[in-house]
C-alpha cells in the first residue's frame, strides 16, 4: 500500500484519479469496512494537510471542515450553539477513542454514517473545490471530494435526534433520525440517508399525528437485516419523530399498580455486600497491581527470540468433505518451519470432554465454519497468513442442518455415526393424567434462549515447546490435568511427557473449558521442534470457539385453585453445535433444574440435545440451569396472575423446604435456605416500591448445583508448603480466570493457619508445579480452596511449630502462626517470634514444612442420572423501563440476595455476583450470535452486543446470608454461576410487571415490545 | 523480530510541511520505516504503512502491556494514548502514528504522577481478570488529565468504548471514582 500526502486540492484530486485510490483522514469508516471485507486499497490520500481542518460560525453558517473530528465537533462550543442537533447527535457515533480519529469527512465519505441524518435535517450543503451542493445531491454521486460542510443556524423551533441501536451505548445503528426546522431524515447502518420530503410536507400542513406518522412510515425506505425488520425501523422511525418534534411520549399502558402484600421481615443476617475499601474485610487483589500496568503474564502475552508465529485454516464452510488438501506449496515457502494436517496427529485424532468426537484436525469431514483443517508455523504472523492462504482444498459440500428440531427429523443427514441425537434426558414421576385433571391454571410456552458467546476479553490462544520428554502446553484452560490428558491421547504422548500451564487467563465463563488451540500448537511445536505462539483473532475466535447451547424449552405448568403445582410438562430441545463437548452435561442440568427450586408431583420432562452445523456449543457459566429458571420463573409469575397471587405468595406455597430429596429424588445438602431468599427478596425495598407507568418489578428465584454431579470423577488434590524463600504456598491445581482464585487461595489458608494473606503465594494453573484440583468450572472453586486449606493447615501448622520450636527453644504448644511467621501463642496479636522467611532459611530443603490433601468433591449416591448434592441459592430482583419509542427494555436496578455459605473474599464474592447479573443482562437484552445457513453473522464485537458502561443498572446491590446449618460441612460454597442463574426470569417478570407481557424470547426482541405496546395503545 | 529484517527502508508517512514533497512508500510489500516516540523513547521501525499500531507494539516491538481484544475498535481493550488523547491502537496505521507520542500502559505506569490512578484501581478490585485493565486505565487517564472535575456521567461515557467482560463495571467506576479523587487531592 501507498499512502500519498498531497500538498494541493489539485494534487490530490489528481491523486484521486487514479484508479484503487481512496481519501483517507481518521480511517475509522475505512477500517471497519475493511474488517467487513471489504480489500484495502492499493492507495490511500490523506487529506490531513490540506487545510481542511477549519470549524467557524460566521454569517449565520456554519462551516465544518473534511477533517475535524468528530471529538472535535462534540467538544466545539460553536456547534452547542448553532446546531444543538448536531451536537447531540454526534454523542452517539462510535465511542471516545473511535470520535478522537473520525472525521466529518469519513461520516460523508462512508455514506453511511449515523451523523448524515442530523446533518440532512439541518439542512447541509457540502462544499467541495467548485461548488456547494446539497447533502443529498453529493451523497447520490460523491464524484467531487467533499472538502467540508456549511449548514445554517438550527431553526429555534423544537427538533427531533434519535439513533436506535442493539444496545445504550457504541452501537450500530438500526435507524438514526433527526428532524429540526422543518426538515425530516433518517438513515444510520443498513438503513439509506434520506430526507422524507412527504413527510415534511405533512409536517408543514400540520398533519395529524397518526397521519404523520403513517406518512413517515411510508416514505422511509428501510430494508431487513440480520437484527431488526424494516417494519421496526419505519414504526420506531415515526414514533421517535413525533416523540421528538411533538413532544409526544405515547402514553404508557395504564399498567395498575399490583398492590404487594404488607412486607414481611429480611431474614436476620443478611447482609448487604458493600465496596467500602476503607473496612478491614476489602482486601485488595494481589494480582491486581501487575494486571492494571499491563504485567500479568497472559499466556497469549509470551514472546521470546526464535519463537515461531502459528496460524490456523478454518473450513470456513459449514459442512464439507475435504477432497483434497494440498499444503506442499505452503511448505515450500520462505520462513514456514511447519505445516500440520490429520495425516500429522500421531495418536487418536479426536478429543471431547465427555466423548471424542472433535477432530484436533479434519481430515475427511468439516462440520462447522471453524472447524480446524491444518496449521501453519512461520516466522512471522504475515508469513503463516500467507503460507495458510497457499493450502488449496478442495471442497465436496455436503448437506448444512441449521435447525436442531431438522437435525432429528426422520431422514436428515447423519453429522455423526450415532446419528444426530447427541443426548437426551426423561424424567416422568407421579401421574399426569390426575395431575392435569387437577389443574385449575394452566400456562404454557416457549421460552427461547440464545447462542450466548463468552467474549473474554482475551480470546484463546498462548504458546507451546518442545521438551526432551515432549511437549509444554501454555494455553489458557480451566483444567490443566485434564488438558493433559486429552493432548496425551492426541499426541501418543505419555501424560507425564507433558507440562499443561493454564492460567492467568484473560476470562473464562467455561468456554475454555473443552479444548481450543492446544491440539493444533503442540502438534505445530513438535514437528517444527521450536516454540510456537498462537493468539486467535476476535473474528477466527467467534467462528471457532464454544458457545451456550441455544435452547427451545416449552413448558406447561398448572396449579390448583390455590397457586399450589400439580403438574408440569417440559420439552426442551437444545443444539449442540458440530460436537459434544460438555453440551449433553448442559442439557442434563438443564433437566435438573426443570422444577426450579419447587415441588411438583407430577412431571413429565425431556430433553433432547441435536448435532447441528451451528458452530459448537459447550461450557457457559449457568451451564443449563440459567436457561431453565428463565422457564420455570417466568411460569411462576404468570400462574400467579392466572391465580390472583402475588408472585412472592404463590413461591411460598410451591417451594422446596430442607429435607426435600433432589429433583430426581435424590438426598442433597443441608443449608437450604430458599425461604430467606424468597423473604429477602419480598421484603426488599425495590419489590416493595410501588411502580410508575412503564416500570415495573419483576422477581426470581434460583438455586444452582455447585461440583460437576455425581457421575463424573470429580476429585481435588491440593498442598501446602513453606517455600525457601518463606513463602507459604498453597499448591492448587485450578486456574485464575479472573473469578478470584488467588484472593480466594489466601484468604482461605490465612484463616485456617492464622497467618496474614500477604504471607501466602498461591501456585496453581502448572500441572508442572501444581496437583490436580479438578476443573476450574461448575462453581467448584471456593469449596475447593477452602477446604484445600482446611485439610492442610493443621499438618501444615503442626510441622511449622515444631520446626519453629527447635529454632526458638520453646515448646511448639506455646507457639502458634501468627501474620509473619511464628509468634507467642499466649499474646494477642504478637509480633512473628520467627519469621517465615528466616524458618526457611534455617532449614535444609527436605525438612521445609508440606502437607498436602486429596479428597472428593461432596457428591450423592444417587447414580442414575446426574444430579447435585451442594447448591447455593438467590433471589434476583428487576426494576425495568421500557422505553415508549423503540421498545428498549433498559434494567435501572438489580438486587441479589445470595445464600452461599461464609463469603471467603468479599471482593471476589461481590464480583462474581455482579459479573454473573450483568453476563446475564447480556443474554437477557442483547447478545445472541446470529446464525444463518449455519454461518456466523454477528463476525465481531461491533455486532455482538456485550454490555457497554453504559447498558447496566445504576443500582446494583448484592446481599449475602451466610450461615450454614449447624453441623454442615459443605460450605464456603461457590457463587461462580449464582448470579447469571435468575436475572433472565427476573427481568421477564419486571417487563411483564410493566407491560402485561411476557417475552419468551431472549434475548427480549424491542420490537416485540413495541407491537405489544402498540396493541395497548 | 523476522518482520523488521531483510527489507529496505524508505522514508514515507511524515507528515507533509506545507510546500515539502508529498511522502510516498511503494515497496514490493509496502515497507517503510516510521518513527515515534513511545513511552517517552524515540523509536523508528520498519513496518508498512497500514500496519496497525498493536501489531507494531505486540508482534514488532513485541510490547505486550497493551493488548489486543478485537482488532477493530469495538472493546477498548487496546487504548492508547495518541499525544495525550485516548484512542484504539488498533485502529491506527502506522502512517497516522509518524512524528507523533504513543504513550502505553507501561509509559503511564513509569510516571509517579500517575500512581494514585493505579494505586486506586487496585485497592478498589476494579477488575477481575484484568485484560480490560490497561486499556481502561490509558482511557482514565486521558480524561483526568483534561477533566479532573469529571463526574460519573463524565466517566461512564469516557468507557463506553471498553468492554469488561468480568465485572458488572461498578467496581470500575468505584475505582474511576476513587483515582479522580485521589489524582485531585495530590493536585
Amino acid at each position: 500500500m501507498e499512502v500519498l500526502a498531497p500538498r494541493t486540492l489539485a494534487e490530490a484530486a489528481e491523486m484521486l484519479a487514479a484508479p484503487d485510490t481512496r481519501a483517507i483522514a481518521g480511517g475509522t469508516a475505512l477500517q471497519a469496512t475493511w474488517a467487513q471485507g471489504a480489500p484495502r486499497p492499493a492507495r490511500l490520500v490523506r487529506l490531513d494537510a490540506l487545510g481542511l481542518g477549519g470549524l467557524s460560525v460566521a454569517d449565520g453558517m456554519l462551516r465544518i471542515g473534511a477533517t475535524v473530528t468528530l471529538a472535535g465537533i462534540e467538544t466545539s462550543p460553536a456547534v452547542a450553539q448553532a446546531a444543538p442537533l448536531l451536537a447531540r447527535a454526534v454523542l452517539d457515533v462510535g465511542a471516545p477513542g473511535v470520535r478522537r480519529l473520525g472525521t466529518l469527512g469519513g461520516q460523508l465519505g462512508w455514506g453511511a454514517g449515523c451523523l448524515l441524518p442530523a446533518l440532512l435535517a439541518l439542512g447541509a450543503r457540502v462544499r467541495t473545490e467548485e461548488q456547494s451542493v446539497p447533502l443529498a445531491d453529493w451523497l447520490a454521486a460523491p464524484g467531487r471530494l467533499a472538502l467540508g460542510i456549511e449548514l445554517p443556524a438550527q431553526d429555534p423551533g423544537p427538533w427531533a435526534w434519535r439513533k436506535v441501536g442493539l444496545r445504550a451505548a457504541f452501537t450500530p445503528a438500526v435507524i438514526a433520525v433527526a428532524g429540526a426546522g422543518g426538515r425530516l431524515a433518517a438513515g444510520g447502518g443498513v438503513v439509506r440517508p434520506q430526507r422524507l420530503h412527504t413527510a415534511e410536507a405533512a409536517l408543514a400542513a400540520g398533519a395529524p399525528d397518526a397521519d404523520l406518522a403513517v406518512s413517515i412510515e411510508a416514505e422511509l425506505e428501510a430494508p431487513d437485516c440480520a437484527f431488526r425488520s424494516a417494519a421496526y425501523r419505519r414504526r420506531v422511525a415515526a414514533r421517535a419523530l413525533l416523540a421528538g418534534l411533538r413532544g409526544i411520549a405515547p402514553a404508557a399502558a395504564a399498567a395498575a399498580p399490583t398492590p404487594r402484600p404488607p412486607a414481611g421481615t429480611a431474614p436476620a443476617g443478611l447482609r448487604p455486600l458493600v465496596r467500602d475499601t476503607g473496612r478491614p474485610d476489602w482486601h485488595p487483589r494481589a494480582d491486581m497491581p501487575a494486571k492494571i500496568a499491563g504485567r500479568a503474564g497472559y499466556l497469549t502475552d509470551a514472546r521470546a527470540p526464535g519463537m515461531l508465529v502459528g496460524r490456523i485454516l478454518r473450513a470456513g464452510r459449514p459442512h464439507a468433505r475435504i477432497v483434497e488438501l494440498d499444503t506442499s506449496a505452503a511448505e515450500t515457502m520462505d520462513g514456514v518451519r511447519a505445516v500440520v494436517t490429520a495425516r500429522d496427529v500421531p495418536g487418536e485424532n479426536a478429543f471431547g470432554i465427555m466423548w471424542q468426537d472433535q477432530p484436533a484436525l479434519c481430515g475427511e469431514v468439516v462440520r462447522y465454519e471453524g472447524d480446524p483443517v491444518a496449521a501453519v508455523a512461520a516466522v512471522d504472523a504475515g508469513t503463516a497468513e500467507a503460507a495458510l492462504a497457499a493450502i488449496r482444498v478442495v471442497w465436496q459440500d455436503l448437506p448444512v442442518i441449521d435447525d436442531p428440531e431438522a437435525a432429528l427429523e426422520e431422514g436428515a443427514p447423519a453429522l455423526h455415526s450415532k446419528g444426530n441425537l447427541a443426548g437426551e434426558v426423561r424424567l416422568d414421576r407421579g401421574d399426569m393424567e390426575a395431575g392435569w385433571a387437577a389443574a385449575v391454571h394452566v400456562v404454557e410456552d416457549t421460552y427461547v434462549t440464545p447462542r450466548q458467546m463468552h467474549a473474554f476479553l482475551e480470546t484463546e490462544g498462548g504458546w507451546c515447546a518442545p521438551t526432551d520428554q515432549g511437549v509444554e502446553v501454555h494455553v489458557g484452560g480451566q483444567h490443566g490435568a485434564r488438558d493433559r490428558e486429552q493432548l496425551a491421547r492426541i499426541l501418543a504422548l505419555p501424560e507425564t511427557a507433558i507440562r499443561v500451564v493454564t492460567s492467568p487467563i484473560g476470562g473464562g465463563f467455561g468456554g475454555k473449558d473443552e479444548l481450543t488451540v492446544q491440539p493444533a500448537l503442540a502438534l505445530l511445536a513438535l514437528k517444527a521442534r521450536a516454540p510456537v505462539r498462537l493468539h486467535l483473532s476476535r473474528a477466527e475466535s467467534v467462528l471457532a470457539g464454544v458457545k451456550r447451547n441455544p435452547m427451545r424449552i416449552r413448558m406447561r405448568t398448572g396449579c390448583d385453585a390455590e397457586g399450589r403445582l400439580v403438574a408440569q410438562e417440559v420439552a426442551a430441545l437444545a443444539d449442540s453445535g458440530a460436537y459434544a463437548s460438555l453440551s449433553p452435561a448442559v442439557l442434563e442440568t438443564a433437566m435438573e433444574h426443570a422444577c426450579g427450586p419447587y415441588r411438583v408431583p407430577n412431571v413429565a420432562s425431556h430433553g433432547r440435545l441435536a448435532y447441528t452445523n451451528n458452530g459448537a456449543g459447550g461450557a457457559f457459566r449457568g451451564f443449563g440451569a440459567n436457561q431453565m429458571t428463565f422457564a420455570i420463573e417466568c411460569q411462576m409469575d404468570r400462574l400467579a396472575a392466572r391465580a390472583g397471587l402475588d408472585p412472592a405468595e404463590i413461591r411460598r406455597r410451591n417451594l422446596r423446604v430442607p429435607g426435600t430429596p433432589g429433583y430426581l429424588g435424590h438426598r442433597v445438602a443441608g443449608s437450604e435456605r430458599l425461604a430467606e431468599m424468597l423473604e429477602a427478596a419480598a421484603s426488599d425495598p425495590l419489590w416493595q416500591r410501588a411502580g410508575a407507568a412503564g416500570t415495573g418489578v419483576g422477581m426470581a428465584l434460583n438455586l444452582q448445583g455447585n461440583g460437576l454431579g455425581s457421575l463424573p470423577r470429580d476429585e481435588a488434590a491440593a498442598a501446602l508448603r513453606l517455600a525457601p524463600d518463606g513463602a507459604v504456598e498453597v499448591l492448587c491445581g485450578l486456574d485464575e480466570m479472573g473469578q478470584g482464585l488467588v484472593p480466594a487461595l489466601q484468604a482461605s489458608v490465612a484463616a485456617h493457619l492464622g497467618c496474614d494473606r500477604g504471607d501466602v503465594r498461591p501456585v496453581s494453573g502448572d500441572t508442572g508445579a501444581a496437583p490436580d484440583s479438578g476443573s476450574t468450572s461448575a462453581s467448584r472453586g471456593a469449596f475447593v480452596a477452602w477446604q484445600a486449606a482446611a485439610r492442610c493447615a493443621p499438618g501444615f501448622a503442626a510441622e511449622v511449630l515444631a520446626r519453629a520450636a527447635a529454632r526458638t527453644g520453646m515448646p511448639a504448644e506455646a507457639l502458634r502462626i501468627v501474620p509473619g511467621g511464628v509468634g507467642e501463642a499466649a499474646r494477642n496479636a504478637p509480633e512473628p517470634l520467627l519469621r517465615f522467611a528466616d524458618l526457611a532459611g534455617a532449614l535444609p530443603e527436605a525438612d521445609l514444612p508440606h502437607a498436602a490433601t486429596r479428597f472428593a468433591f461432596p457428591k450423592t449416591e444417587y447414580t442414575r442420572g446426574n444430579a447435585r448434592f451442594i447448591h447455593c441459592f438467590g433471589a434476583t430482583l428487576a426494576r425495568v423501563e421500557v422505553d415508549p419509542v423503540d421498545g428498549t427494555v433498559r434494567v435501572t436496578d438489580l438486587t441479589m440476595h445470595t445464600a452461599a455459605g461464609p463469603v471467603i473474599d468479599l471482593a471476589a464474592y461481590l464480583g462474581q455476583i455482579e459479573g454473573g447479573l450483568v453476563q446475564g443482562l447480556g443474554l437477557t437484552l442483547t447478545e445472541d450470535v446470529a446464525m444463518r445457513g449455519a454461518r456466523v453473522v454477528t463476525a465481531n464485537l461491533d455486532t455482538y452486543m456485550v454490555p457497554t458502561i453504559r447498558d447496566v443498572p445504576r443500582r446494583l446491590r448484592v446481599t449475602a446470608l451466610e450461615g450454614l446449618d449447624r453441623d454442615d460441612p459443605w460450605g464456603p460454597r461457590g457463587v461462580g454461576e449464582l448470579g447469571i442463574g435468575a436475572v433472565t426470569a427476573a427481568v421477564a417478570n419486571a417487563v411483564a410487571a410493566a407491560t402485561g407481557f411476557w417475552p419468551a424470547v431472549a434475548p427480549v426482541r424491542p420490537g416485540a415490545m413495541l407491537e405489544t405496546r402498540e396493541a395497548a395503545e | 523480530m523476522s518482520e523488521r529484517a531483510d527489507r529496505r527502508g524508505a522514508d514515507w508517512g511524515a507528515a507533509p510541511e506545507p510546500g515539502g514533497i508529498f511522502t510516498k512508500m511503494k515497496e514490493r510489500d509496502g515497507a517503510g520505516r516510521m518513527a515515534f516516540v513511545l513511552d517517552g523513547e524515540a523509536l523508528s521501525v520498519e513496518c508498512a504503512p497500514d500496519r496497525a499500531l498493536t501489531a507494531i507494539l505486540r508482534e514488532t516491538l513485541e510490547r505486550t502491556a497493551t493488548k489486543l481484544g478485537c482488532g477493530i475498535g469495538r472493546c477498548g481493550a487496546c487504548t492508547v494514548l495518541l499525544d495525550g488523547a485516548a484512542v484504539n491502537a488498533c485502529l491506527l496505521m502506522a502512517w497516522q502514528v509518524e512524528g507523533r507520542a504513543v504513550t502505553t500502559v507501561e509509559g503511564l505506569a513509569a510516571d509517579p504522577g500517575w500512581a494514585p490512578l493505579f494505586d486506586a484501581l487496585a485497592e478498589a478490585n476494579a477488575f477481575q481478570c484484568g485484560y480490560c485493565a490497561p486499556g481502561i486505565a490509558l482511557a482514565l487517564a486521558g480524561l483526568f488529565a483534561a477533566d479532573p472535575e469529571a463526574g460519573e456521567d463524565a466517566i461512564l461515557r469516557a468507557l463506553e468504548g471498553h468492554l469488561c467482560r468480568c465485572t458488572g463495571y461498578a467496581s470500575i467506576l468505584a475505582g474511576a471514582l476513587l483515582a479522580r479523587d485521589r489524582l485531585r487531592a495530590r493536585a
